[in-house]
């Protein structure tokens, strides 16, 4: 096992800019996983760490090892592909075994240890199959065996469950956490969904354009994000992101947005008055916005009137999407809320539960 | 229904009524004329055959009377082994060798980033379109100079190197399609360049290796100057120069044994077309590897 290091990490193709000055600390036996959209450079500083691509600027060290210019072959590493990458023309065995016999392990404990593995990730009937005989999870797993076999000193993993159908993904899900508190190796993970990081990672590392964007452990970037790139990408359903402006006339401070003035306390105006603009984001997360008969009665809470344009029921929860104004808020509801399409809806919020970004730099500000 | 819909139905169903009577007469004249066009490749080839078996035969085309394999005797005996022998040395080592080089250079080329990749495909492009006569004299020269005259061992040499350039862009363009995350994962594993070659990229590009070997087996085993000049030893005669010299050794054109000669000539060349043809036609399966 070993701790992944990155230092200052830049790098380039030609004039595009991949990964940009990345700064990481990947702790030994930690799951770390990198996510972030299409093109953000998560699988770039994968293919970094596994030696495929050699930076620009900055040191990768692993185990302590300054990296940079060491082949893949002598870094000590396994790496899962998304596209499986299994040898079409050896057997699930021979796969397996592949790492074992270029280090020319003896046939008795490639035996042993192939069989062992077989054993846990059920593949033992398979053996003697060739790829083109495997389903896709079958496949999967020959490809985690390969990788667990060598007992690397980490594990890359390059969305490994993108090919999957839903169904064997949340079960792959549970397999890749129950053999990573089994074997807890150091372990990179990249993927684009952010239901794989939030369920799996102790820390998530979350990119954008090539820079580092927040990097917390799943409660912490949910709750806390550091800017508006981070609130939105983070959750299911997306955070309600709306633009609001700033007023200090009078005897206290509100936001004006969604039709309304949304007192604040003056704890949270002073922070506001650090704003590089009279213009902020608020985001509220959708179990936080709870609709309410117009009769109620919601102190210290903001409370909006909004139509319901479309309802969303998933048998335990029901999400509705309101319009307010220009704006369209989702909120999280118990099923069977009563709710029906164009109906109107009375909904009610704490400010204070809320996030407010910068609405120039898009930065958290309370 | 109206009536625009009704005219349209007819259209559809008339128009292809009319196409389908041009085929049906198109298809007879088509089969006739590609039967008269194979009967002229033919022809040739049934003549050698029958001449063959005929000690009598002349130009024409004639049933042998008796069947004799007399001409193959005395083909035989005159030395047509021995020059099928060498022939099979020159073609052999040359195959041998090329198909080893091209595959080396073919993975280099096509998977690692070199300075002036490009220039240097361009002039192996080139290359492979310089005529040997342009090459002889200079080789001959060459040849002279390191004394390699009248060996098999580099004449086969000079056959296999006009052999390479063709097969690197055949070789190159067949690693090319063989996914790079076999041999990244492959790497990763802790496989060294050469090992990933070996045991990755070889296995999986045998069908081309094998169109890129046969390729040049043909080449040299037809191969008729090159061995005339650099060889002039009577016991490395290949076959292609043994022809030439039987043809015109006895005064007079002995149909039936040039046959006999020309079919023995042919049957190793046959003889890999059969061998090989099990995987030539299976193509390149990465089935299972990647998804595809």
């Amino acid at each position: 096992m070993a701790k992944i290091v990155l230092r200052r990490v830049t790098k380039s193709f030609g004039q595009k800019v991949a990964v940009d000055d990345l700064n990481l600390e990947v702790e030994d036996g930690e799951f770390v996983i990198v996510v972030g959209p299409s093109g953000c450079g998560k699988t770039t500083t994968l293919r970094m760490i596994a030696g495929f691509e050699t930076p620009n600027m900055g040191t990768l060290h692993i185990g302590g090892t300054v990296m940079n210019h060491v082949p893949p072959k002598d870094r000590n590493l396994a790496m899962v592909f998304q596209n499986y990458a299994l040898f079409p023309h050896m057997s699930v065995e021979r796969n397996l075994s592949f790492g074992l016999r270029i280090r020319h392990t003896s046939k008795k404990e490639i035996n042993t240890q192939v069989h062992e593995i077989a054993e846990m990730l059920d593949i033992r009937p398979l053996l003697d199959r060739k790829p083109a005989q495997l389903s896709g999870g079958e496949r999967q797993r020959v490809a985690l065996g390969r990788a667990l076999l060598r007992k690397p000193q980490a594990f890359l993993l390059d969305e490994p469950l993108s090919n999957l159908d839903a169904a064997l993904r949340t079960q792959m899900r549970f397999e890749l956490k129950r053999i990573h508190a089994q074997f807890p190796v150091t372990t990179v993970y990249v993927t684009h969904d952010q239901v794989e990081a939030m369920t799996m990672a102790d820390r998530i590392v979350l990119m954008n354009h090539g820079e580092l964007q927040q990097v917390a452990p799943p409660e912490t970037l949910y709750a806390e994000p550091v800017n508006v790139f981070a609130a939105g990408f983070i959750g299911s359903p997306k955070i309600n992101l709306v633009s609001a402006r700033i007023d200090h006339s009078g005897g206290g401070s509100a936001l004006r947005c969604l039709a309304t003035a949304i007192p604040v306390t003056t704890e949270i105006a002073d922070q506001l008055r650090s704003a590089q603009s009279q213009t902020v984001t608020i985001g509220i997360r959708p179990e936080d916005i709870l609709p309410q008969s117009p009769m109620d009665d919601a102190p210290g809470r903001a409370v909006i009137s909004g139509t319901v344009e479309v309802i969303e029921p998933l048998g335990a929860e029901t999400h509705i999407a309101v319009r307010v104004g220009d704006d369209i808020l989702t909120c999280r509801t118990p099923p069977r809320s009563g709710l029906e399409m164009g109906s109107t809806v009375n909904l009610s919020f704490d400010i204070e539960q809320a996030t407010i970004f910068d609405g120039t730099s898009g930065l958290r500000l309370c | 229904m109206s009536a625009d819909q009704l005219v349209t139905t007819e259209r559809e169903v008339t128009a292809p009524a009319v196409v389908r009577k041009r085929r049906s007469l198109a298809r007879p004249v088509l089969n006739v004329f590609m039967i008269v066009i194979g009967l002229v490749f033919l022809l040739p080839l049934l003549w050698l055959i029958l001449a063959s078996f005929n000690p009598s035969a002349d130009g024409t085309l004639a049933m042998p009377h008796p069947f004799s394999l007399l001409n193959y005797h005395l083909v035989i005996r005159a030395g047509a082994g021995a020059a099928i022998r060498n022939s099979l040395y020159l073609a052999g080592v040359s195959t041998v060798i090329a198909t080893a080089v091209s595959t080396m250079a073919g993975f280099m080329l096509a998977r690692r980033k070199i300075r002036f990749k490009g220039l240097v495909l361009v002039l192996i492009l080139f290359l492979t379109g310089l005529p040997i006569t342009l090459l002889l004299i200079p080789t001959y020269q060459i040849f002279v100079h390191l004394n390699w005259l009248n060996s098999r061992f580099y004449t086969s040499l000079v056959l296999a190197s006009m052999s390479v350039p063709f097969s690197i862009w055949l070789l190159k363009n067949f690693i090319g399609q063989v996914p790079g995350e076999f041999e990244e994962a492959a790497a990763i594993e802790g496989a060294s360049e050469i090992s990933i070659l070996f045991r990755i990229v070889i296995p999986l590009i045998i069908p081309g290796i094998l169109v890129a070997a046969i390729l040049t087996f043909i080449n040299s085993w037809g191969s008729f100057l090159i061995p005339l000049v650099l060889d002039a030893n009577p016991s490395d005669t290949p076959g292609a120069v043994g022809i030439y010299q039987f043809m015109s050794a006895n005064g007079q054109v002995q149909f039936g044994q040039l046959a006999a000669y020309s079919v023995l000539f042919s049957v190793p060349v046959i003889i890999l077309y059969l061998i090989s043809s099990r995987w030539l036609s299976g193509g390149f399966s990465f089935a299972g590897g990647v998804k595809g």
